[in-house]
């Protein structure tokens, strides 16, 4: 892993990498620059792209996105350092100008994640070909998993309140 | 690649001759896991509706509610509250169950009910004990009817179980130096928690407050411990003082009511509050730079406290953050009242009192000590020149026993006080002390340890002998353990008779009878002997510590007369603190039967709003 | 011919859960698969972000239905990795067990699904009664027969009952002398390899491209097995091995799964042996009512019976998590190859190749 820091160091000027002991490589990156580096890190064998996920951080106004990629190995009975790794890669981009580049050239499964990203965070990926809604079945002024989003309110307002063991016990009774 | 046939599958024909596996349910059924995760049930006798079920239900699936008829002693840390199940809501994780402090709360192998009304799906769960109808012997049970009302007893499934408990139950324990060291001089016995241990301590705390109601001062108990939790002692004792304005003399010999309520008592030891509260105290080393309390905007209006004891500190610092001229008058050369005189070094160091007085003196209130009321001033120019006097005198007289030459006896408070703040008391190798309650355990601790200092290296002896049996004796279970360790020797059910002289006049021993019963009927203090059943206690020294009472001989006689008493022999106050003479209050150890100093802070709070009440009408 | 757009599921016969499908159909000839889910969508990993550590235990074993054990696994390890909590060795013994357990249960019920879809309904039969077998066994365990919520951060919630181990190595042996019967009726049955070989082809290349993973990639080969590639809980301490095929249609699959099975009841066997016959099963976790965990992330993953299942978690520092998401394998299954494999097989196919890639409709909704 430490080889690869230096690779990348060399091949790319914006990042900051820390390795943890769990061979976990931890980079942050600039929104621009995480689709050469998506496409380097395929080439080195990090073939795998499991997971695309964001963090709301509403008090800094940003939202950080999370590339985490691992390489396939062939036979697992001979451990190598490259087949264990997981790399974490972080942008921030700004909340309330959420766009970045789909990463779908690089990736394809990448594609499912950036349409429930789209629809969950509002983020806008562009040259994505399908950002219509996933799971749910529309798009809420709010996107749901923002975390200005307030759960209880959504459901106050959409299925009315629900009254509390108290309240409805007396309204049992009363009908 | 296996080879494939379309004729294999005809091997399975075998299967048409075997007995079916399924069963005829509900005919025929099976055994219900052990474990099984089903309805819940409740011991509403160990219950003590501590709430903790209802705080970490995922589902908010459990509400407390209110059972009139059940009694509600929060004292005891019994509150009347169920918990009430929602199964709309219920996930059956048995979380309620792992956190259940007293283990009152299981779940059942029961699961069925059929019902077309939904209110039944919510209701209070009781056990076999208390619901005979509902729980059905195994002949009379059938799956037919089962429903939430129509349930099988005994038929406990997932159960609580201490060992997989989510609270811990051991107390970290409190490091105390040695009984074989601590014997042989006057050091702290308890020498404090570290940070670490106190943070870990704190974090048993489940927060369920049942220790706040049973708090006389009702201090807020679980938000300074988790104060303490997250690291911040000064926060903790700014929560501390909104209530008790004397932490380091409460933190060491605070009776802990609070701890004998704590919900994680019943199944493991309780929180140790009072320590932690002491672990507070003690991490501030000055009061006055650390905490930000302010004396309120003056309102002209004098108060005199007579006493500086617990219920006197506590008034003087409500009052003065209230803004009064507060002046407090005691005889003694320094603050604390009974509390300098009375708890042994060993238990309670002068330093840690003087820590709280001053405190208390740099708010702006004034002290005047030296001055018995009576004495040098007299009562009633107290009442002329100031508002509103208080009286928290306290009992500051020993009894005797009053049998045949017990003027040779030494009375246990002035032994206690000339050893505390006087010069220290000559004893000899042989004490007998007479009375089984917590001033008579401080007596002979003292004792044992002067005598290993007068005497190192020789054979002392040191006796009590009490009235009350082994279960019945009135001082605090960890007294009596501490002291047995030392090495104090007890002589329970034992009643003094004679005090033996020699020739010479000096004392000899002491003659007992053996006691038939202490209290009477009515469970009144009336002892009962056995006159021919005797036994002689040898002894060069003997020491009466049989109780106190206060000493109201600074009041003029006319006023003494209009004194009122309850029938416990203690002044009868109103809801606002007032005796019966208008204007002059009262409260700690002649007004409460608890005789505490957290009960003379309550006095106190009580006194404060009541004297603020009297001052603002005036 | 004419193009024609087609509505499957979630109220189709074929389809198993709540998950639908709109093909672009040419005839019989699938040209175009969209997979569309959300028909279970319960918000989990928001409803998570309200809870505190301990109160989402009980609630992320109902992201899957049919194997919520691995969901309880992959919190607890999360939650342990954040938090610095190490499980007693007896207690990794019994999570490693318990989950060998759930593997070969899943399998029964995807076999079950699976047969069923094909009309086996006798095999279908079998699977769900052996299921039914391990899942008394659960209830023995845990308390309840599909939600145990037993695995809890720190280690598990009770130990084991006196006997279970020999209850259970029974129940397996009884489980396994059934596996010739199952050969003979179904595995080396023409009629289902008839039906299965060559539908659904993933080759190694698309599967690495579309980020197959489980037994949809040991199908085509690749031996990628979280257990031996980052062993947890106590599979480092036994020896096992990882069935693959070659093929990459659904026979393969359907075969490696098989084979999957067998290796996990040898290796509870295995487990067993080597399992240190007394200690604690569970270390101490804080008091759940103050617990708070410091500020970090981590991605942790683990195998379950669908292949690799992580779980990216946050904490602020606080009492409860600030962000949980779950990468679970029937997304890419489901999303992506689940689309790429549909188009140009026929109609008559999607259920087979939907369950032969076990997607699994809750997992994706989460």
């Amino acid at each position: 892993m430490e080889e690869l820091k230096k690779k990348l160091l060399a091949y790319f000027t914006d990042l900051t990498i820390q390795i943890h002991d769990d061979y976990r490589m931890c980079i942050n990156t600039q929104k621009e620059t995480v689709v050469s580096l998506l496409n380097y890190l395929k080439n080195m064998g990090y073939e795998h792209f499991a997971l695309l996920s964001c963090i709301d951080w509403i008090d800094k106004g940003e939202f950080e996105l999370i590339y985490i990629l691992s390489a396939y190995m062939e036979v697992c009975d001979k451990y190598q350092e490259k087949e264990q790794g997981i790399i974490i890669i972080k942008a921030r981009i700004s909340r309330d100008d959420a766009k970045v580049i789909s990463v779908i050239n690089v990736f394809e499964n990448a594609e499912p994640y950036e349409r429930e990203l789209h629809e969950m965070f509002g983020i806008k990926f562009e040259g994505h070909p399908r950002l219509t809604p996933l799971m749910l079945e529309r798009e809420y002024e709010i996107p749901p998993f923002r975390k200005d989003f307030d759960t209880l309110k959504y459901v106050d307002n959409t299925f009315g309140k629900i009254p509390s063991i108290e309240e409805r016990k007396a309204n049992y009774e009363r009908t | 690649m296996p080879k494939t046939s379309f004729l294999n599958p005809f091997k399975a024909i075998k299967y048409l001759f075997e007995k079916p596996q399924t069963l005829k349910y509900p005919f025929e059924t099976k055994e219900i896991a052990d474990r099984y995760r089903g309805f819940h049930k409740n011991d509403w006798d160990k219950c003590t509706g501590c709430g903790n079920c209802a705080d970490i239900c995922p589902n908010k699936a459990i509400t407390m509610v209110e059972i009139p008829e059940l009694p509600n002693k929060p004292e005891e840390g019994k509150k009347n509250k169920r918990p009430q199940l929602d199964y709309g809501r219920c996930c059956f994780c048995g979380l309620c169950v792992d956190i259940c402090p007293p283990g009152s709360l299981t779940l059942t192998k029961d699961f069925l009910h059929i019902h077309f009304d939904k209110k039944t799906f919510t209701f209070i769960p009781k056990d076999e004990k208390l619901n005979k109808e509902t729980y059905k012997a195994e002949k009379e049970y059938s799956i037919f009817t089962a429903s939430l009302s129509q349930r099988k007893e005994y038929y406990d499934g997932f159960s609580p179980d201490i060992r997989y408990a989510l609270f811990k139950p051991d107390r970290i324990e409190m490091p105390e130096i040695e009984p074989d060291e601590r014997k042989l001089s006057f050091i702290e016995q308890v020498i404090g928690y570290d940070k670490e241990q106190a943070k870990e301590e704190a974090g048993r705390c489940l927060e369920c407050k049942l220790c706040e109601e049973a708090c006389p001062a009702h201090l807020k108990i679980s938000d300074y411990i988790d104060a303490i939790y997250r690291d911040d002692p000064k926060e903790s004792l700014e929560i501390i003082y909104e209530d008790n304005p004397i932490p380091s003399i409460c933190g060491r010999i605070c009776m802990a009511h609070c701890e004998d309520a704590c919900s994680l008592h019943i199944r493991g030891d309780s929180l140790a509050i009072r320590w932690l509260k002491r672990y507070a105290a003690d991490q501030i080393k000055n009061f006055k730079e650390e905490l930000e309390l302010k004396p309120g905007k003056p309102t002209g209006k004098k108060v005199a406290i007579i006493g500086a004891g617990p219920s006197g500190l506590s008034l003087a610092y409500f009052l003065r953050l209230q803004g009064h001229d507060v002046v407090v008058y005691d005889e003694l050369s320094g603050g604390g009242g009974i509390i300098r005189i009375g708890p042994p070094t060993y238990r309670l160091p002068l330093d840690a009192i003087d820590k709280d007085v001053q405190y208390i003196e740099s708010l702006g209130v004034k002290f005047k000590f030296n001055t018995k009321v009576g004495r040098d001033i007299g009562f009633e120019k107290l009442l002329n020149d100031y508002n509103a006097v208080f009286m928290g005198i306290g009992n500051t007289i020993s009894f005797s026993t009053r049998v045949k030459n017990s003027e040779k006896c030494t009375l246990a408070l002035d032994f206690l006080k000339d050893n505390k703040i006087g010069k220290q008391r000559k004893v000899t190798k042989n004490i007998i002390i007479i009375g089984g309650g917590n001033v008579a355990m401080d007596v002979a601790r003292e004792s044992i340890r002067l005598q290993h200092i007068q005497f190192p290296e020789q054979q002392v002896i040191t006796k009590i002998v009490s009235l009350e049996g082994w279960d019945q004796l009135p001082a605090t279970k960890t007294e009596i353990e501490e002291a047995k360790e030392e090495g104090i020797r007890f002589n329970p059910s034992w009643g003094p008779k004679e005090v033996v002289l020699d020739d010479d006049g000096n004392i000899r021993g002491l003659l007992c009878k053996k006691v038939k019963s202490v209290f009477d009927e009515q469970g009144r203090f009336s002892p009962t002997f056995y006159e021919n059943e005797e036994k002689f206690l040898e002894g060069t020294m003997i020491i009466e510590a049989i109780g106190q009472r206060a000493d109201f001989s600074f009041l003029p006689e006319k006023l003494f007369k209009r004194l009122e008493f309850t029938d416990r022999k203690k002044i009868k106050v109103d809801a606002n603190g007032m005796t019966s003479i208008p204007g002059v209050f009262a409260g700690g150890d002649i007004v409460n039967i608890n005789m505490d100093a957290v009960t003379a802070i309550a006095d106190a709070k009580v006194a404060a709003e009541g004297i603020n009440k009297f001052l603002n009408y005036d | 011919m004419r193009e024609l757009e087609l509505f499957f599921g979630p109220q189709h016969l074929g389809m198993v859960g709540n998950f639908s499908i709109t093909l672009k159909v040419e005839g019989d000839r699938i040209l175009k698969a969209d997979a569309n889910p959300g028909f279970l969508h319960r918000g989990f990993e928001k409803l998570m972000e309200n809870r505190t550590w301990m109160q989402n235990f009980p609630l992320v074993c109902r992201i899957n239905v049919v194997e919520p054990d691995h969901m309880e696994l992959i919190y607890s390890m999360a939650v342990e990795k954040l938090a610095g909590i190490e499980v007693p060795e007896r207690g990794k013994f019994i999570r490693s067990i318990y989950c060998e357990m759930a593997r070969v249960g899943s399998h029964l019920f995807g076999l079950w699904a699976y047969a069923n879809m094909l009309g086996f309904d006798t095999v279908a039969h079998w699977a769900m009664y052996h299921r039914d077998l391990l899942l008394d066994l659960f209830e023995e365990l845990t308390g309840a027969r599909v939600y145990h919520i037993y695995l809890r951060p720190g280690g598990v919630r009770r130990d084991f009952p006196d006997g279970f181990t020999d209850r259970l190595v029974e129940t397996l042996h009884k489980i396994g002398g059934k596996v010739p019967d199952y050969n003979a009726t179904f595995f080396e049955n023409s009629i289902f390899k008839k039906r299965a070989e060559g539908i659904g082809t993933v080759t190694r290349e698309e599967a690495i491209r579309m980020g197959a993973v489980g037994h949809t990639i040991k199908a085509t080969g690749m031996k990628y097995d979280i257990r031996k590639i980052e062993p947890y809980d106590a599979y480092d301490q036994v020896d096992f091995d990882i069935p693959v095929r070659t093929g990459g249609d659904a026979y393969s699959r359907l075969l490696t799964i098989r084979d999957d099975m067998i290796e996990s009841v040898h290796m509870i066997f295995k487990l067993i042996d080597k399992m240190p016959k007394s200690g604690e099963v569970y270390t101490k976790t804080p008091n759940p009512f103050k617990w708070t965990i410091p500020e970090g992330e981590a991605y942790v993953r683990c195998e379950s019976s669908r292949g690799e299942l992580g779980l990216y978690i946050v904490s602020n520092g606080g009492e409860k998590p600030y962000r949980v998401h779950f990468n679970t394998p029937s997304y890419n299954h489901g999303l992506t190859v689940l689309e790429k494999a549909l188009v140009g097989e026929s109609v008559s196919d999607v259920g087979n190749i939907m369950i032969s890639l076990y997607v699994v409709a809750p997992e994706i909704d989460r």
